[in-house]
């Protein structure tokens, strides 16, 4: 692919079939302008203009997005984007879990005081932003959607103004989260300096031409600087510092979110690099090995490491965002085996679907039973939900099973597969570790069982919150897919084989 | 009817599970004996009632010497991975599932009064239960046998967690997590068979009877076969528990209710022993020459050594619990025998611990829901109020310690003319067991029911209800058929038993009657011969 030095315009006009393949990412923008305009305008003085227009143009972009599914890949830009299946399938993940959060968010922000139609706004910015990161062949392009996606977010995370939590984290995440983009961004620059070109298959190219003879350092080093912004993106340890606290700190559905669309996007774009750098490919013994070594320790480490604390959480925010540092770990044994098994990353994708499902899932029901100021999580808060909120419960129960991959949950299917993978792989000592500390889990999911089900409700009955209808369909679409991908898992591994295969 | 008669085991397998779910749909009812709460608990026995139906039609249509698996259905599950969702019958399967399936109107017939708390979510989990047990033993698909295997210790988690004793938490947590540990160690092992299976043979399959053609090398202490023995068996004898992996088992057992207990002693335990015979055995033949004389010694123990702990429980309950250690000790031993006798009396000894213990668990629930208490020292002289009780808990005790005439007599008498055969030695320590078995039950049962009455609260207690007279009287009339016609169960068992253990001495390949190549036979007779030297 020919690099682009000169702007050519006749390459920037969309022939009919892009403008179709980019109808996903216009209708999420349309959309995201519409909100704008009825929130500065503030004509009605009520939340449900921005959160109609949301919830609209973010189903109708999921649509278009399952109707791009079944067509063959269009370039975009100059090869700067691509409308692949991988693109299209992220972006399914994205827009529902945009639409999931958003639909959690509305009595919640009611509660809080916060209910502005700027929330809205943000969300449907960030999926954006997140939509073009998986969509990104162009590392230049990558990291302006990467910039979309997170400045919409720090302002999410500290969107709850008067509390102090919520700014700390929201500083506190910005000011890391720009060092990650200045350690990417200068991996990016040692790439061009090495190879020429910013895009991914230019670079790619360049490895292809080289393989034999070794790459240079320049190289190396950026390719190790890219990797790098990225585990701390995904906050795998020893790059997770940040994260329990901005994850405490941000709203309860803004949690969620981060939880599940911001890691898929992250490992979207991760993917594509990835592969990029000589890893995934193979093309480069030298750096693979390298690589995989790094990888390998911080898998191992982020496994561990995010397991054990969990396990001596007793808010249950905080534990799940521990628990969401483990479940970045296993997704790195997925990427570590990708290239050598048979099932390339299908795995990954999997996995990250299922664990955007039982996660958004949890946090819905998290986000119901918030008390004020986002209190009222701490573990003994949950004793005797099941009498208080039998079916609550019983959907945080199926959730906490798929979270510990306990069958027939949509966890058990993807960790499986996971595992599976990294056996092919020859990674056996990686998987006894992934599984025992998968087994460290299983402790702290099921102890919020024992304070459902198996404790009394407390002496102070908390408050019985209602559930809106909002939430509630929001939690039973997630039981129905959660269980869906357990039991019948074979249309979702095709799903991920077809995404992964367009890479 | 057409559907039923080609998907019968699919039937019996997922009958108690929509039946639990139709269940939940009956409104809670206020009172204890509101009209809802008595819908629930007769809705619950007839679905188990319905489901022995359909497993007594198994019974009449499987032919001991027809093809290996019977009633097979096969449909594609995950077809990318080789997963099938394939399931049938054979005699291993098929008396572990009437067992199950007899228990389980027997354990819901007994809980009736003895759950007055969330009724409806109570026998909801026991039928779950019952069909999870159920798939787990007629699965012939190592995955489909995994996700029932795993899902089982759901409804069980919660059935010891909910309804249980004061402990009932821990006991619950540590019931799980132990499990857990070894599922997850067997995951890695099927996940690795499941490799081999592919390169060996060029295509994903995770069937039983194809993963019993993967050829493996073994003999040393890091060869393949030995290491995923290890990986499976751990997961095994966990379930049996063989001792020292026993730690949880007196725990949940004490901890849980009534018919937790009887479930756990009855029917869980034999999942460990059914794993090995479906699949550790016949898939590792040599792992299972190596590691022969260690589990045979360890089985051994297992018998000692629960007897001993056994004999100073001051609580009837933890007596039976440790009496099972013992018990299934002697299967451990049985199988690692490897001869067809010892592998007939370790299943019949599952057959008939499962009865017998399950009848002492119900009949310690009875007194405990009549004086609140298990210990031996609050008791004594219940035979001169509780005349029927003492009849049903003297004929139970007999047949827990082998008295000849009732069940326990033909395993554990078949296990030890099996093992003699293989190790006179660990045969002699075993049949100590039978000693010290005797010790401990007769010594229990004098306390608890002869002497003169210590405690005027016992003075009043009445006897068997009606209700409780026919909760046990399957149990009794159990104890006596398979006692004195052992052929009922053996006829349907024998041909399963003849392929387990030439599978298990790795002789031959059978389906197709494949030999192993010469290599591997002279491997193996090598370790077998050192090992009877």
């Amino acid at each position: 692919m020919e690099a682009l030095k000169t702007i050519r315009p006749e390459l920037l006009t969309l022939a009919p079939d892009q403008l179709r393949a980019l109808s996903p990412y216009l209708f999420v923008f349309a959309g995201t302008l519409l909100a704008i305009l009825f929130s500065a305008a503030r004509v009605v003085k009520s939340r449900w203009p921005a959160f109609l227009i949301f919830i609209v143009s973010s189903i109708i972009g999921t649509v278009a997005a399952l109707v791009l599914l079944r067509e063959p890949p269009t370039l975009l830009f100059n090869g700067m984007m691509s409308s692949d299946a991988y693109a299209n399938s992220f972006c399914v993940i994205f827009l529902v879990s945009a639409i999931v959060t958003a639909a959690s968010s509305l009595k919640y922000l009611d509660n809080e005081e916060l209910q502005q139609p700027e929330y809205y706004v943000l969300i449907l910015f960030s999926a954006l932003g997140m939509m073009l990161m998986a969509s990104a062949l162009d590392l230049i392009v990558m990291f302006i959607a990467f910039e979309l996606m997170s400045l919409a977010v720090y302002m999410l995370v500290g969107f709850r103004r008067n509390d102090r939590r919520s700014n700390e984290a929201a500083m506190k995440y910005f000011i890391l989260g720009s060092a990650a983009s200045a350690v990417l961004l200068y991996g990016v620059a040692l790439l061009y300096g090495a190879t020429g070109s910013t895009s991914i298959r230019g670079i790619f190219a360049y490895l292809q031409a080289a393989s034999g003879q070794g790459v240079t350092p320049v190289f190396a080093i950026g390719a190790w600087f890219a990797v790098l912004g990225f585990l701390f993106k995904i906050a795998v340890v020893p790059f997770h510092m940040w994260m329990p606290d901005v994850y405490e700190g941000a709203p309860v559905p803004v949690t969620g979110f981060m939880t599940t669309g911001l890691k898929a996007a992250a490992f979207a774009a991760f993917l594509r690099v990835f592969i990029a750098t000589g890893y995934g490919s193979g093309v480069s013994a030298v750096i693979q090995n390298h690589i995989h070594d790094i990888l390998w320790v911080s898998a191992v480490l982020t496994m561990v490491i995010g397991n054990v604390i969990a396990l001596t959480q007793t808010n249950l925010k905080r534990m799940l965002a521990y628990s969401s540092i483990a479940h970045s770990g296993y997704i790195l044994v997925g990427m570590i085996a990708g290239p050598l098994s048979e099932q390339g990353y299908a795995p990954v994708f999997m996995y990250l679907t299922a664990y955007a499902v039982m996660n958004l899932g949890a946090f819905v029901i998290l986000t119901s039973l918030a008390a004020r100021n986002d209190g009222g999580l701490n573990l003994h808060d949950f004793s005797g939900l099941s009498r208080r909120h039998p079916w609550l419960a019983f959907s945080l129960a199926i959730f906490m099973f798929s979270l510990a991959g306990i069958p027939p949950t949509a966890g058990f299917s993807a960790k499986y597969v996971l595992f599976y993978s990294a056996i092919q792989a020859n990674e056996i000592p990686l998987v006894v570790i992934s599984v025992l500390c998968s087994l460290i889990s299983v402790y702290y999911y099921l102890r919020v069982l024992v304070y459902m089900y198996m404790r009394d409700t407390p002496d102070e009955v908390p408050v019985r919150r209602r559930v809106s209808v909002w939430s509630a369909a929001a939690i039973a679409a997630m039981v129905i897919l959660t269980l869906q991908i357990g039991v019948l898992p074979a249309r979702i591994v095709a799903a991920a084989k077809k995404a992964v295969t367009s890479l | 009817m057409a559907w039923l008669d080609s998907h019968l085991l699919t039937a019996t397998v997922f009958l108690p599970l929509a039946w639990a779910f139709v269940g939940l749909a009956i409104p809670a009812g206020a009172g204890v004996n509101s009209f809802a709460r008595v819908l629930v608990k007769t809705w619950a026995f007839f679905g188990a009632i319905l489901t022995l139906t359909l497993s007594a039609m198994i019974y009449t249509r499987y032919v001991p010497t027809g093809s290996e698996f019977q009633l097979v259905e096969n449909v594609a599950w995950i077809s990318a991975l080789g997963i099938s969702y394939h399931v049938g019958v054979d005699g291993l399967s098929l008396w572990l599932v009437l067992l199950t399936t007899f228990l389980m109107p027997i354990v819901i017939l007994s809980s009736f009064n003895a759950i007055e708390e969330r009724t409806k979510e109570y026998y909801f989990l026991l039928l779950v239960l019952e069909s999870a047990i159920l798939g787990t033993f007629l699965a012939l698909d190592i995955f489909l046998f995994y996700v029932f295997w795993e899902v089982m210790l759901v409804p069980m988690y919660f059935l010891i967690g909910i309804w249980g004793g004061r402990e009932k938490i821990y006991a619950a947590m540590k019931f799980f997590v132990y499990t857990m540990f070894g599922s997850l160690i067997m995951l890695v092992g099927i996940f690795y068979l499941a490799y081999q299976h592919k390169i060996q043979f060029g295509a994903y399959s995770m069937d039983f009877v194809s993963l019993y053609k993967l050829q493996l090398n073994g003999g040393t202490f890091l060869a393949t076969q030995s290491v995923l023995f290890l990986a499976f068996a751990l997961a095994f004898a966990i379930k049996v528990p063989l001792f020292p992996l026993h730690t949880w088992l007196p725990d949940a057992h004490v901890q849980a209710p009534t018919a937790g207990s009887v479930i756990l002693a009855s029917v869980l335990l034999k999942m460990g022993g059914y794993g090995f015979m479906r699949i550790a055995f016949p898939i590792l033949p040599l792992g299972v020459a190596y590691y022969q004389v260690t589990f045979m010694i360890l089985g051994s123990v297992a018998i000692v050594y629960g007897a001993w702990v056994a004999m100073v429980q001051p609580d009837i309950k933890k007596l039976v619990a440790y009496s099972s250690v013992s018990h299934m000790g002697y299967v451990i031993l049985g199988l690692f025998s490897l001869n067809a006798i010892a592998a007939t009396g370790a299943y019949f000894q599952m057959l008939s611990h499962g009865i017998s213990t399950g009848a002492l668990f119900l009949l310690v629930g009875m007194i405990y829901e009549r004086r609140h208490t298990r210990e031996i020292g609050d008791f004594g002289g219940l035979s001169r109020v509780m005349p029927l009780f003492a009849i049903a808990f003297m004929i139970i005790v007999l047949s827990s310690m082998a008295l000849p005439g009732t069940n326990g007599f033909i395993g554990e008498f078949l296990v030890l003319l099996g093992s003699w055969r293989t190790s006179p030695a660990l045969a002699g320590v075993a049949a100590l067991g039978v000693i010290f078995g005797a010790v401990y039950m007769l010594w229990m049962f004098q306390r608890v029911m002869y002497g003169p009455i210590t405690r005027k609260e016992n003075e009043g207690l009445s006897d068997l209800s009606a209700r409780e007279a026919l909760v046990l009287a399957p149990l009794l009339v159990a104890v006596f058929v398979m006692g004195i016609f052992p052929n009922v169960v053996l006829d349907k068992l024998e041909p399963a038993i003849d392929r387990f253990v030439a599978r298990s001495r790795g002789e031959v390949r059978i389906e197709t009657a494949e030999v192993l190549n010469p290599r591997d036979i002279a491997e193996l007779s090598a370790i077998l011969k050192e090992k009877e030297e």
